[in-house]
């Protein structure tokens, strides 16, 4: 199974993402999950970049909290819309929103 | 009745949610409620961000060139401008790494008033004060 997690939290997404397997996992951030991305907590990155290499952030949400693409931790990708519609269409079988 | 103080606590992100922005307008709102009270009485908002809430103060916020959504960080500018006091939490802005320069003042509008950095100690201050707290 191939599975892209949307995770528009920046918290309480956790339990639930170290429980799904997937032979590839995507984890895309959108809405307030871009703080994954570009925010530190005390220092500490999400420990969700660890959790997969296939890691994408919307840009648009990025900007509109305020923050810049240059912001984002460089193993994430940052992708448009437009990108996220190739990732669904091209890259993942099933898409989960957590 | 006299003044009666009112604390909003943010403690959660914005634009995912509407709650957290709505503690923003509510808290805006306590002009309009002046004309349903006596005369010598008074509301005296305070609003506060806390944890995961101080996220959505970052000055810069495209929301409406992307979403046409009005941004979190105009709210703030017309809290600046109708003098409310604006509480971020010191050790929240110091977690997330953010610091005070990032957050947006309404100088550009006109107002005095600017976001006060403040440590929790002050923030529980306002809570104590108040005779209402809302949290969102």
């Amino acid at each position: 199974m191939k599975l892209a997690v949307f995770v528009s939290d920046f918290k309480l997404t956790y339990d639930t993402l170290d429980r799904l397997k997937a032979d590839k996992l995507g984890i895309i951030f959108v809405a307030n999950g871009v703080y994954h991305a570009t925010t530190k907590e005390n220092g500490e990155a999400s420990s969700l970049l660890n959790k997969t290499l296939n890691l994408y952030a919307l840009s648009e949400d990025i900007q509109t909290r305020g923050m810049k693409d240059a912001d984002v931790d460089k193993r994430v990708r940052v992708v448009n819309y437009s990108d996220v519609v190739d990732l669904i269409f091209n890259e993942y079988d099933k898409l989960a929103w957590i | 009745m006299g003044d009666v103080k009112l604390a909003f606590v943010v403690q959660k992100p914005q634009y995912k949610g509407e709650t957290s922005r709505l503690a923003i307008t509510h808290a805006i709102a306590y002009q309009t409620v002046e004309i349903l009270l006596e005369d010598g009485d008074t509301v005296t908002p305070t609003l506060c961000f806390v944890g995961e809430g101080v996220l959505g103060l970052q000055k810069g916020q495209k929301a409406m060139d992307l979403y046409e959504v009005t941004s979190t960080e105009t709210h703030l500018k017309n809290c600046l401008l109708v003098d409310l006091d604006v509480l971020v939490c010191k050790e929240d802005l110091a977690k997330y790494g953010i610091s005070e320069d990032m957050m947006p003042d309404a100088e550009d509008m006109g107002a005095d008033k600017k976001i006060k950095v403040a440590p929790f100690s002050e923030i529980q201050k306002a809570m104590e004060d108040a005779k209402h707290i809302l949290f969102f």
